[in-house]
């Protein structure tokens, strides 16, 4: 049962184009295409830290490199890094402790994240194949170093179609501060039909959360009732229109999405209201925080857009393109690590923590996929004249995933002593993605989407499913 | 030929098992059965469970096989069946034929040898007989043929009879026919969408619907081929083929300010018709066989056209990861270039054999090896307008030197040294930073730190308008003659220093300086300048030829001069300090020991007898290490040393050069710097290519490759040079082997490209693939006859333009009714029998422009740097914001956008604009509620509404009817029934023009073409 296969007969039988499937992935519950196999998880939220996170100083204890504190770290001068040369050991800058009944280490930067650590399972022993930015954020979210590859959310979605009938599949947050490394394309379809692309919510602008929901306030002649007397005329028009040319289903779709742009013009302003949450949920997430609260309701944005039938959500926490000076705008701490992952690591904590507790709290978690990931990890020698930074690592990093079809507290895969390669069990963003997909009922090997000579997958000829990290 | 087949099998089988004692040879026996039931999941890419059988080392390790053992090797455990249950592999492929076991136990019996070097690689599916790699096929309809050959001047509407002929006869063969003509109004508005992606005025509609002449429609074809908005238009399918933006992308999405003259190219060479072989010559290699046509060498910006990351290549230090994005870059090119030309998938290559196509990884590396000596970059447009720019630059700029001097000759102002150190005339022209080696008297541009290969007490002559030479002094306690002359003058005296030089002479502050500033005056701020000297290190200028350029008939006195300055140690305060001398032929006229910040500035004035020859200035380190010896000069100059009145003819002389200095001045502002434009330059050497193992840049292995095309096109000769060969030869090479009238696949993947541009679907549906894993002809002889005719047509692509839309075949009707329906939607849903013609949603960009003509707004001002509708933002990763399109400069067509990779404009991408990180041979049409919100919310639409609103109360009045009439007529191209009429005249009286303005441009009919 070839989920692409499934798709093209649908077009074929449809007369070519993708008019009528179009709608069933942007806005609907029918037409859903069936998993491979019963999944284990209904709906994904990612949460992607832009920078690229230290490992060392956050869950990947390596007591060695405290131990070797001072000391340099490439002795004989062979290894050139994405920006420098690397300088001496740099222990981790928090202090690392054991947690929960798995006792997994975690460092002081997550407090709170740390009471959550039975529900989630680290794999220590990501790598990337690139040490830049762009093509290593391409590569977290596509499968390809390469700008135009569909993003993981794309996939799910033309994969498993939506389940909301009044909110899009596919949702990104991106961080207030800017966008991520390489822009919009990190949330794209690629190749893949525009529908599977993510609609980025505003969460800032509670009149405007969606581009071009409503008119803009200041054009005075489209006034609501105007909107919905033009809306009733066009579809007379388009009626009109359509009776000649009854075979074509691309018309008749193209009148059921206005229809449905209209019921998404109340589900969006309502779903991005959290004013009705109580106090306490509110109060969990932070959202007034000067500085977490951007993150925490973004989090709790995504909960109620889960709950709410949406497939997929991603979660950027840090920018890039952005001119504010004061901090790093992400994870990417050459100079200051303490001032720049202190920083982000609070925002992180927080947000993340309360959505990982508020899903399991709703009975939510058990079928939701949290993943929280970045693109690569970094140096454990240290970077800069006063040795406070750390430069980009492709060689090693941690991801950790929680709840829908995950065994809580464990680790697995390995970097060696220092936290600079990762040595047991390797694993690229192909093995994250299969693992998520096989929760999600898909066989990674089967979702493909011809392109260019290819019958392209998000996990290009790779991919294993970790079944260690399997409930 | 099947059966013979079978016989050999069975023949060779038994001959096997007839002499067991034979030894089994790997290649003919072993390696076949491995490369049919195993390597596909089992190779040195994939490893499945992993243990790859392309070659015998994973074999050998884990026991699968133990020479001599057949029985102990789990090879032959997995291939048999074991306790009754079917043999556990191959998984997912026919199982092992019984003799196959047999061969390989024996094979493992008799020593399991592997020659060395055989890789057992996966069959592609496809071979070198695939019928894209045929050659053409002559029409073998006798009647089509004898009718074309019998007229050599046959017009176009009998050869498009000719397509007709074939889609009839395969329509026939299904027990179908075509569809009626469309009626005129509709015909309009398809052809002017689909030629100019424009709609049609009213008034051409209405005088098209009303010609009597018989010829009208091919009239109509004829004047929109005509039009520069057919190559507007047609720009944007060959762009999405060359993935065209004019930003860099990834990570720092930098601007690419020059692209844009490679897209005017497009334009321009669609609209003159460029034969298209020439047309593909010159994208590949422009610059190489027309170096003199401009428009060739622009023509290269396809080779450039695709994303570059930046911070890959240029600025990371890592070695690897600058490999790493090199090879990403070569496979970009070569797979646009393969892919735009000939369809052929070449990217599959890259990592391995191509599975499906006759395609190896050798060839792929073959082709990176045209492109490795290029990389993409701003290049000239013309060399020869780089030579007259250059030549009419440095005319001006030494008259106005001249000039200058000889002002300065006149008003006494004197000569400034730190300006001759930079290269100047002493009066302004020398460069701000520019320098003078002390080592070799060579100019210097780029900083230095401590300078290496030092050798002290050598005078090296320079070649400076007034300077001598220049040296490294170490007195060695006071011993050391040290020459500062070319004459041969020399010093001794001077103490012992560290025999180190810092970074070089400088017009302006030395590397690294401390501070340009001291005495309260920054240096480096006009009208101030400083000659910065680092110990060690001495400079030796020419009073002589200063006093010969100075002197003249203006002055009456004698040549003496003076030297003044203000003196000062620049480097940090806290025990650093230098000693600085002054000599006059070698004689010591002043020195200022242990020189320091604290001291602030000295003045230094000597004078410069008429007998003097040279002036030589020294820092030495002071014995404390030479770190922090920033020795500057402030205003150094010489000038005269009694300035003397001037004679009134003098003084009108004066007012003249003051003049033609302004003239001259205004001359070079004005001069036009060479026109640019993104596209290839070649590196200094071609770096050796060589196959990467699974594609990996840190895994070369084997020889170097020689440029060479893909060898399953028999018709050809594949090489394309040696390894001797220039980038260019290389590049040309490949140029001539696409553009070979023998080669099939170039002509048939054009003609298929234009059909399925007016047809919405390619007689291949996959316009860019014509390999194993694209779609098959649904008209072999229809695509050939075509691609046959290109070459008639000179390659002409109007020509075939007018052929493909003056065919029947493209003129049916759209929709489906009781007339042409019910069989053909049974039999072929898909319409790739064209049964009909195929109403098509227009591309984002058509829907734009379409807009803004509807509106009366479209600004039609054609070529030049693209409309940027984003506020710009420089940062480390720069920001676009995009604006509403309000004025006029914005309002041009689409294709003049400025295109931004990473933030693209989102209201064009929900409307299904492509990615341009993607090379796009096919666009996606699809229908979601966030194009409705866009086209009925989004502020550009919604102004432009207003706007269409105004145009229509202009020409008709405030006349109900009239308006509603001729807003139906502007936005689609026809008249309103008395239903719509009604219908809307109900509405605009309660809501108004606007509101009718704004529904016509988000209505189905708006956005669709029958």
């Amino acid at each position: 049962m070839n989920i692409s296969y499934l798709r093209r007969d649908f077009l074929q039988a449809a007369g070519g184009g993708f008019g009528g499937l179009a709608l069933t992935a942007m806005l609907a519950g029918e037409g859903r295409a069936e998993s491979h196999h019963a999944p284990k998880a209904r709906r994904v939220i990612q949460i992607f830290c832009p920078g690229g996170m230290s490992q060392v100083d956050t869950f990947d204890y390596k007591p060695e490199l405290e131990k070797r504190n001072g000391k340099p770290f490439d002795p004989d001068g062979n290894l050139q890094f994405f920006a420098s040369k690397p300088g001496n050991c740099q222990g981790s800058h928090w202090k690392f402790q054991q947690h929960g009944h798995s006792g997994r280490w975690v460092s002081d930067l997550f407090p709170k994240l740390a009471t959550c650590v039975d529900d989630m399972a680290f794999i220590y022993s990501m790598h990337s194949k690139s040490a830049l930015h762009g093509p290593a954020c391409f590569m977290m979210n596509t499968g390809f170093a390469l700008p135009g590859f569909p993003s993981m959310g794309a996939w799910v979605t033309y994969g498993l179609g939506s389940e909301a009938d009044d909110l899009p599949a596919f949702v990104v947050l991106p961080d207030p501060r800017g966008l991520p490394p390489g822009g919009i394309i990190n949330w794209g379809a690629g190749f893949l039909p525009a529908e599977y692309q993510a609609t980025p919510l505003d969460t800032s602008n509670s009149k405007q959360p969606i581009v071009d929901l409503f008119p803009p306030t200041d054009f005075k002649a489209a006034t609501s009732d105007a909107d919905r007397a033009g809306l009733e005329f066009l579809e007379q028009l388009n009626r009109l229109h359509l009776d000649s040319r009854k075979d074509n289903s691309e018309l008749d779709a193209r009148i059921k999405a206005y229809e449905m742009a209209a019921r998404l013009q109340l589900s969006a302003p309502e779903v991005t209201d959290l004013s009705n949450e109580t106090a306490a949920t509110q109060q969990l997430y932070d959202i007034d925080h000067p500085e977490a609260g951007p993150f925490g309701r973004q989090c709790l944005l995504a909960r109620r857009l889960v709950q709410r039938g949406v497939r997929f959500v991603q979660i950027y926490c840090g920018a890039e393109n952005t001119t504010s000076k004061k901090i790093r705008p992400n994870w990417d701490s050459h100079e200051d690590l303490p001032r720049d992952h202190g920083y982000w690591g609070a925002v992180l904590d927080t947000g993340a923590s309360a959505l990982l507790k508020d899903l399991k709290r709703q009975g939510m978690l058990d079928d939701t996929l949290v993943i929280c990931t970045t693109e690569f990890g970094r140096q454990p020698g240290a970077q800069g004249g006063t040795g406070k930074g750390r430069d980009h690592n492709a060689g090693a990093f941690t991801a950790w995933l929680a709840g829908g079809g995950i065994r809580g507290g464990v680790g697995y895969g390995a970097t060696d002593e220092l936290g600079f390669k990762a040595v047991e069990s390797p694993s690229y963003s192909y093995d994250l993605h299969a693992t998520s997909l096989h929760l999600l009922g898909i066989d990674h090997t089967r979702l493909t989407f011809y392109h260019n000579g290819i019958e392209r997958r998000l996990t290009d000829v790779h991919g294993h499913v970790i079944n260690e990290i399997l409930a | 030929m099947k059966m013979l087949c079978i016989a050999f099998m069975a023949c060779v089988v038994s001959t096997l098992h007839a002499v067991a004692d034979e030894r089994v040879d790997f290649e003919s026996q072993i390696a076949p059965i491995f490369q049919q039931h195993c390597v596909r999941c089992h190779s040195s890419s994939d490893r499945k469970g992993d243990v790859s059988l392309a070659t015998l080392e994973d074999l050998k390790a884990n026991e699968y096989v133990i020479a001599g053992d057949p029985d102990g090797s789990y090879l032959i455990q997995l291939v048999t069946s074991q306790n009754g249950k079917p043999p556990e592999m191959p998984k997912e492929a026919e199982r092992l034929a019984d003799a196959d076991v047999a061969k390989l136990k024996l094979w493992i019996q008799q020593g399991a040898t592997w020659p060395a070097g055989v890789v057992v690689k996966q069959k592609a599916k496809a071979d070198a007989s695939w019928w894209a790699l045929q050659p053409l096929m002559l029409a073998p309809d006798a009647h089509l043929n004898s009718e074309r050959a019998s007229s050599e001047q046959a017009d176009s509407s009998d050869l498009a009879a000719t397509i007709d002929a074939f889609i009839r006869a395969k329509l026939k063969e299904h027990q179908l026919q075509s569809s009626p003509p469309a009626d005129r109004r509709t015909l309009i508005r398809r052809l002017s969408f689909d030629l100019h992606g424009l709609p049609p005025t009213p008034e051409a509609v209405e005088a098209f619907v009303n010609d009597p002449d018989p010829q009208a429609y091919g009239k109509l074809v004829d004047l929109l081929l005509d039009a520069p908005a057919y190559g507007e238009r047609f720009a944007q399918h060959w762009l999405d083929i060359a993935h065209y933006a004019d930003t860099h992308g990834f990570e720092r999405d930098k601007r690419r300010d020059n692209a844009w003259r490679y897209r005017d190219y497009v334009i321009d060479s669609l609209n003159e018709d460029k034969p298209y072989d020439r047309f593909l010559q010159e994208q590949i290699a422009g610059d190489v066989l027309w170096p003199d046509d401009e428009q060739a060498v622009i023509g290269t910006g396809f080779l450039a056209a695709g994303p570059w990351d930046f911070v890959g290549q240029v600025e990371t230090k890592s070695p690897e990861l600058r490999r790493s994005a090199r090879s990403l870059d070569l496979d970009d090119m070569a797979t646009q270039v393969m892919t735009a030309t000939m369809a052929m998938t070449v990217n599959c290559a890259r990592c391995h054999n191509h599975k499906l196509d006759p395609i190896s990884q050798q060839e792929y590396y073959q082709l990176q090896a045209v492109f490795a000596g290029v990389r993409r970059d701003d290049r000239v447009v013309s060399d020869m307008e780089v030579k007259t720019y250059e030549e009419q630059k440095l005319q001006l700029t030494k008259r106005r030197s001249e000039i200058d001097f000889e002002i300065g000759r006149l008003d006494g102002e004197g000569l400034n040294l730190a300006d001759i150190v930079g290269g100047g005339n002493g009066l302004g022209s020398g460069k701000h930073r520019a320098a003078i080696d002390p080592r070799n008297a060579q100019v210097q541009t780029r900083d230095f730190g401590k300078l290496d290969n030092v050798v002290t007490n050598k005078f090296s002559t320079s070649d400076f308008a007034f300077i001598d030479g220049v040296f490294i002094p170490d007195g060695e306690d006071g011993t050391a003659e040290i020459p500062v002359s070319s004459t041969g003058t020399a010093i001794t005296g001077l103490p012992k220093t560290s025999g180190n030089a810092w970074d070089m002479i400088r017009n302006g502050p030395v590397a690294s300086q401390h501070s340009p500033e001291l005495g309260g005056i920054d240096f480096t701020q006009a009208p101030h300048s400083v000659l910065g000297l680092h110990a060690n290190a001495g400079i030796t200028f020419d009073i002589g030829a200063m006093q010969d350029a100075m002197s003249g008939q203006a002055r009456s006195l004698d040549n003496a001069l003076r030297f003044t300055a203000k003196l000062g140690y620049f480097g940090a305060v806290g025990g650093h300090y230098a000693d600085v001398w002054v000599f006059v032929d070698g004689k010591q006229v002043t020195h200022f020991p242990r020189l320091k910040r604290e001291d602030g500035l000295h003045v230094v004035d000597i004078e410069l007898p008429s007998s003097a020859r040279f002036l030589t200035l020294v820092a030495t380190d002071g014995g404390n290490g030479f770190s922090m010896d920033q020795v500057g000069f402030g205003d150094p100059a010489v000038k005269l040393a009694v300035p003397a009145e001037l004679t009134t003819e003098y003084r009108q002389r004066l007012e003249d050069l003051r003049k033609e200095r302004q003239k001259v001045t205004e001359k070079l502002e004005s001069l036009e710097a060479p026109a640019r434009f993104f596209g290839v330059v070649a590196e200094s050497v071609v770096p050796e290519v060589r196959l990467l193992a699974r594609g990996d840049p840190e895994s070369p292995i084997g020889d170097a490759l020689q440029p060479e095309a893909i060898g399953s096109l028999a018709m050809l000769n594949p090489k394309l040079g040696t390894l001797e060969s220039s980038e260019g030869e290389r590049r040309a090479a490949l140029a001539r082997w696409i553009t070979d009238t023998d080669n099939p696949l170039t002509r048939r993947v054009i003609v298929n490209r234009l059909w399925h541009w007016h047809f919405g679907t390619g007689l291949v549906d996959t316009p860019s693939d014509f390999g194993f894993g694209g779609g098959r002809p649904s008209h072999p002889e229809l695509l050939d006859w075509l691609a046959e005719e290109l070459v008639r047509q000179n390659w002409s692509l109007k020509a075939m333009h007018r052929l493909i839309v003056t065919s029947k075949t493209y003129q049916q009707v759209s929709y489906v009714d009781g007339t042409n329906g019910g069989a053909a939607r049974q039999i072929d849903s898909d319409n790739r029998l064209l049964w009909r013609q195929n109403p098509r949603r227009l591309e984002a960009e058509s829907i734009r422009d379409a807009v803004l003509f509807v509106s009366g707004k479209l600004n039609v001002k054609q070529g030049g740097p693209g409309f940027e509708d984003f506020q710009y933002q420089e940062a480390y990763a720069p920001i676009y914001t995009y604006i509403t399109a309000d004025k006029p400069e914005l309002w041009r067509r689409s294709i003049y956008r400025y295109t931004v990779r990473t933030t693209p404009n989102r209201f064009l991408t929900t409307l299904d604009c492509p990615d341009p990180a993607n090379m796009t041979p096919k666009r996606q049409t699809t229908t979601t509620p966030l194009q409705s919100l866009a086209l009925y919310n989004n502020d550009f639409m919604l102004r432009q509404a207003g706007y269409l609103a105004e145009r229509v109360q202009q020409d008709v009045g405030s006349e109900q009817p009239a308006q509603i009439i001729r807003a139906f007529e502007l936005a689609l191209a026809r008249r309103p029934t008395s239903n719509e009429l009604h219908l809307a005249t109900d509405f605009i009286s309660k809501q108004g023009l606007f509101a009718l303005c704004r529904s016509l441009f988000n209505s189905n009919e708006f956005v669709y073409l029958d």
